[in-house]
């Protein structure tokens, strides 16, 4: 039965398909009626504050009071600023160090899931891993503020055999520590749709030639599943890199990182238009990143011969 | 005399750069089987789309009763399609689906209960009216596919390779089954099939298609024995096609030199003059072969490459020089008496009259 | 024990291992929750629920849940509708501009909250929509627009891609093919869509906190309480939000697994 299935699911891509294109004279109501409320509704709610925010970048603020304007003051002044240009490394730093991280840690249990895991088994991890995803991040944090602070949970238990106490809290192990809790299940789950589609022929194939285990990993199923864990890895670089949550609760806000940076500049006497420079500058960095990552995840190396 | 039932004319449809079907005209009379048939990507599925209207003609016209349909919408036709896949509504039982029809013409409840249990009764399916669909087998599901498109009563049923998703034995029982109901209700079905046996078992009349035109309409035998071009010869049963130049013409005779010998055949209309070059068509159950000298006056000599066997009929491929491969299908019963081994000199012959010369 | 299934087990082993390092906080927190101290460790001191009492006493705390579950009901239905007219337009129609049109519904989720819920501020105080429920509404359906387009895309492509055909061919137009044959077919994903849209809604501090300004959703509460003193008035409302949240989104994966298997092969007419 089910490969009649797939064979059904693949027919969406053949030119017989039902939805020929909106006829050029004129286009008939339905289908505006279910074309437009996203157009409409994001191009309001989400583009144009988007350009706002580059609008914003050029304003002035004098007295507490914002000013429409054309300046690049902010510009300058931001980028002028030694410390500004250290965070924004530093948060890249971070970013990059929690992705690879959280990466690796996330391999062997997507990859067990994948290829050590009854059907049925499946369904049940991917069901444990989903249903915490959008619980509050925020009182997870928290909770592990209290397990790792130095009377915490996790220093009793080290106490116990006679370790520690460690000071984890205000730490950047604190902050990955955050992170990851941020970023593991969907980086499971991400590495683990790409690592469930490799068609285990070429595993077998690869086994069959004389590939040990771990050979076999490295560069048979990582690179066929590389899609998956590319994505995976920005992904979790992109919420890494905006979290505000992780470094203020978990590490030190001292040095910054961008988030924090945004955080304060806004508090401050309100100069928006400098954080928006911040904020504007990061939807850049993640859109460069974002657009690198779908290159190398999708694109087919030519052999050099 | 009026027009037939439903008339494609001069009908065109161009998807972007790709031209799908080419100049189509067809005419469909009322209470016929038509078979449309020819290989993948001939444009014969998108024809019946467009009698559907699920896609609109770039070119040309369709009429229906006489009347241009080409702007109608799919659903103010009464077009019903079975569709390859069945289409049927998961979400609904037996009974529903073949109530569909009914219901989006909004006839009443009662009527239509009526109705759809009168065609489920008539495909011996009134036992499973409340079953969902997914608990049928293959060919219960294409009954009900039936009945749903019938259940309105429509003019003409179209109807998309049907059968292609079954296996062979339930496919031969169910091209029987819908033979016998064309003829029972009189309706005019148009059937598209890549299947030659398939059209040329269920259909009175046949139009095989290929890079978007006709080719050829006629009754399966014409098609089969008269093929109208090359492809239509090469496409429709086991025909060898040899090419040659007329050396002689003797009353209704011609002398024709081929590449493989020289062959008699009959005069072709409009006859050819000495020079002209012929295609001749020889269909493959029309060749005696011995592994003496030829029976027949048309003989030409090959080396046994392969044999096929289909049920009682076997296809001997001969290699005839230079790569040629000439075919030869015999009931097994006629081969008993010859001695054939791989790489054994046979000969092949046929009667002259049995020559079909190709349209010119 | 062959090399085989020590590894295999190893294997089996990290994944208990990150699945107790994602639920140690959640649990944590419940048990908290119960403590009678004002600063709870392990073992628990004993049990109590007067957090609990307290947090539904301080009239912040219960005024800021009747926000999140009226904004979250709102934003799910808003969302459901658009995504749902969304994954609708994509699957059945081809355009010019349509990636444009597809990446204006996926992109939000790259943006980080952060910067979603400035950006959101500086132009809804601009014209004056801030600093009311209606602006979180406003501002988390476009957050939560993706996850609903995605679950009913998801089911749509999962539909034989005749049915609406075959609809139109036996007589019905557009809306009533809509009505008769796509609305019953993705009838689970919508509610599934539904009920993960509200989670989210429900879960989301940061847009919400930049937004609301003094209008305070629950996940707001806890973020101003955050940065007070540590108590367990957070475990308590944080297992309030933890026991919606998951109820939400187990919700939503059971109605998505309910009915695909029986409905999926149906499609092909063979066999």
């Amino acid at each position: 039965m089910r490969p009649m299935a797939r064979k059904v699911l693949t027919q969406q891509v053949a030119p017989e398909r039902v939805g020929t294109a909106v006829r050029k004279h004129k286009v008939e109501g339905y289908a505006l009626f279910w074309g437009a409320p996203l157009a409409v509704w994001q191009l309001v709610f989400f583009v144009a504050p988007l350009v706002f925010l580059v609008v914003m970048t050029f304003w002035t603020v004098s007295n507490f009071r914002l000013a429409p304007d054309f300046d690049t003051v902010n510009w300058v002044n931001m980028f002028s600023k030694g410390y500004v240009i250290d965070t924004y490394f530093r948060t890249l730093g971070y970013g990059a160090l929690a992705a690879v991280m959280c990466s690796v840690l996330a391999f062997p249990a997507s990859y067990a899931l994948a290829f050590k895991a009854s059907p049925v088994a499946q369904r049940i991890g991917l069901f444990m891993l989903i249903t915490p995803f959008f619980t509050s991040y925020l009182v997870r944090i928290y909770s592990w503020q209290a397990v790792v602070a130095e009377n915490g949970v996790l220093n009793g238990l080290f106490d116990l055999v006679g370790l520690g106490p460690f000071t984890i809290l205000g730490t950047l192990l604190g902050t990955m520590i955050g992170y990851i809790t941020l970023t593991l299940p969907l980086v499971i789950l991400l590495q683990f749709f790409s690592l469930s589609g490799v068609d285990r022929n070429l595993v077998e194939a690869a086994q069959n030639l004389g590939c040990g285990r771990l050979r076999t990993v490295f560069l048979v199923i990582v690179p066929l599943a590389k899609t998956g864990i590319i994505l995976a890895g920005t992904f979790a670089f992109i919420l890494c890199f905006g979290d505000l949550v992780s470094p203020t609760s978990l590490g030190s806000s001292k040095p910054p990182t961008l988030s924090i940076l945004i955080v304060d500049t806004v508090k401050q006497g309100n100069n928006w238009p400098r954080a928006a420079v911040v904020a504007l500058v990061m939807v850049l960095t993640l859109i460069v990143v974002a657009f690198t990552a779908i290159f190398f995840a999708y694109r087919v190396k030519k052999e050099k011969i | 005399m009026s027009e037939a039932l439903l008339v494609l004319d001069k009908v065109v449809k161009r998807f972007g750069e790709h031209t799908a079907v080419n100049g189509v005209d067809l005419q469909i009379s009322q209470g016929e089987f038509l078979a449309i048939m020819g290989p993948s990507g001939c444009g014969k599925t998108t024809t019946l789309r467009m009698i559907a209207g699920l896609e609109e003609p770039s070119e040309g016209e369709i009429r229906l009763n006489g009347k241009r349909i080409n702007e109608l919408k799919p659903w103010q036709r009464d077009t019903p399609l079975v569709w390859q896949n069945l289409a049927l509504f998961p979400h609904l039982s037996v009974l529903k689906n073949v109530e569909f029809g009914l219901k989006m013409r909004n006839v009443a409840a009662r009527e239509r209960r009526e109705r759809a249990m009168n065609w489920l009764e008539r495909m011996d399916l009134h036992a499973y009216a409340g079953r969902n669909i997914t608990q049928l087998s293959g060919g219960e599901r294409q009954r009900v596919a039936i009945a749903r498109a019938l259940v309105t009563e429509p003019e003409i049923l179209l109807l998309d390779e049907p059968l292609s998703a079954l296996d062979a034995h339930l496919r031969i029982r169910m091209q029987s089954e819908i033979t016998q109901l064309q003829k029972q209700l009189g309706i005019t079905f148009a059937y598209v099939t890549h299947n030659q046996s398939e059209a040329f078992a269920m259909a009175s009349r046949v139009a095989i298609m290929s890079d978007g035109l006709i080719q050829q309409i006629g009754s399966p035998r014409e098609v089969y024995r008269a093929p109208a071009n090359h492809f239509v010869a090469e496409f429709v049963g086991s025909n060898n096609i040899l090419t040659g130049t007329v050396v002689a013409l003797d009353g209704d005779r011609a002398t024709v030199d081929t590449a493989h010998g020289k062959f008699n055949v009959p005069v072709p209309d409009p006859a050819p003059i000495k020079g002209d070059t012929l295609e001749l068509v020889v269909s493959a159950d029309l060749i005696a072969i011995s592994d003496s000298a030829g029976e027949y006056e048309n003989v030409i000599a090959g080396e046994l490459i392969s044999e096929e066997f289909i049920g009682s009929v076997i296809t001997l491929y001969l290699d005839i020089g230079d790569g040629t491969v000439f075919r030869v299908q015999k009931q097994q019963h006629e081969l008993d008496a010859l001695d054939y081994a791989s790489g054994r000199k046979l000969f092949a012959s046929w009667q002259g009259k049995d020559t079909y010369v190709l349209p010119r | 024990m062959s090399t085989d299934r020590l590894i295999a087990y190893a294997l089996r082993g990290w994944f208990f291992i990150a699945l107790i390092f994602i639920f140690v906080p959640i649990i944590i927190n419940f048990i908290f929750s119960f403590s009678p101290e004002r600063f709870p460790t392990l073992p628990l001191g004993g049990f109590s629920t007067g957090w609990y009492e307290l947090i539904l006493s301080e009239a912040p705390v219960p005024r800021a849940f009747g926000n999140s579950m009226k904004a979250g009901v709102i934003v799910a239905l808003i969302s459901t509708f658009i995504g749902f007219a969304a994954a609708y337009t994509d699957y059945r129609y081809r355009f010019l501009g349509k990636n444009f049109y597809l990446a204006l519904a996926l992109l939000p989720p790259t943006i980080p909250v952060l910067i979603l819920g400035l950006v959101m501020l500086m132009f809804l105080s601009r014209v004056s929509l801030v600093g009311e429920l209606y602006s979180v509404v406003l501002a988390h359906v476009v957050y939560c627009i993706p996850f609903a387009m995605a679950l009913i895309r998801l089911r749509l492509a999962q539909m034989d891609p005749n049915l609406e055909s075959a609809a139109w061919n036996l007589g019905a137009n557009s809306w009533r093919a809509m009505r008769e044959v796509i609305l019953p077919f993705t009838l689970p994903s919508i509610f599934a869509a539904l009920a993960l849209t509200m989670a989210v809604s429900f879960d989301e501090y940061m847009i919400a906190f930049f937004v609301g300004g003094v209008t305070e959703t629950l996940p707001v509460r806890v973020l101003a309480l955050l940065q007070g003193q540590v108590s367990p008035r957070i475990n308590a409302i944080g297992s309030v939000v933890f026991t919606i949240s998951m109820s939400l989104v187990i919700l939503s994966q059971i109605l998505l697994l309910s009915r695909r298997s029986g409905e999926r092969n149906v499609a092909a007419g063979g066999k």
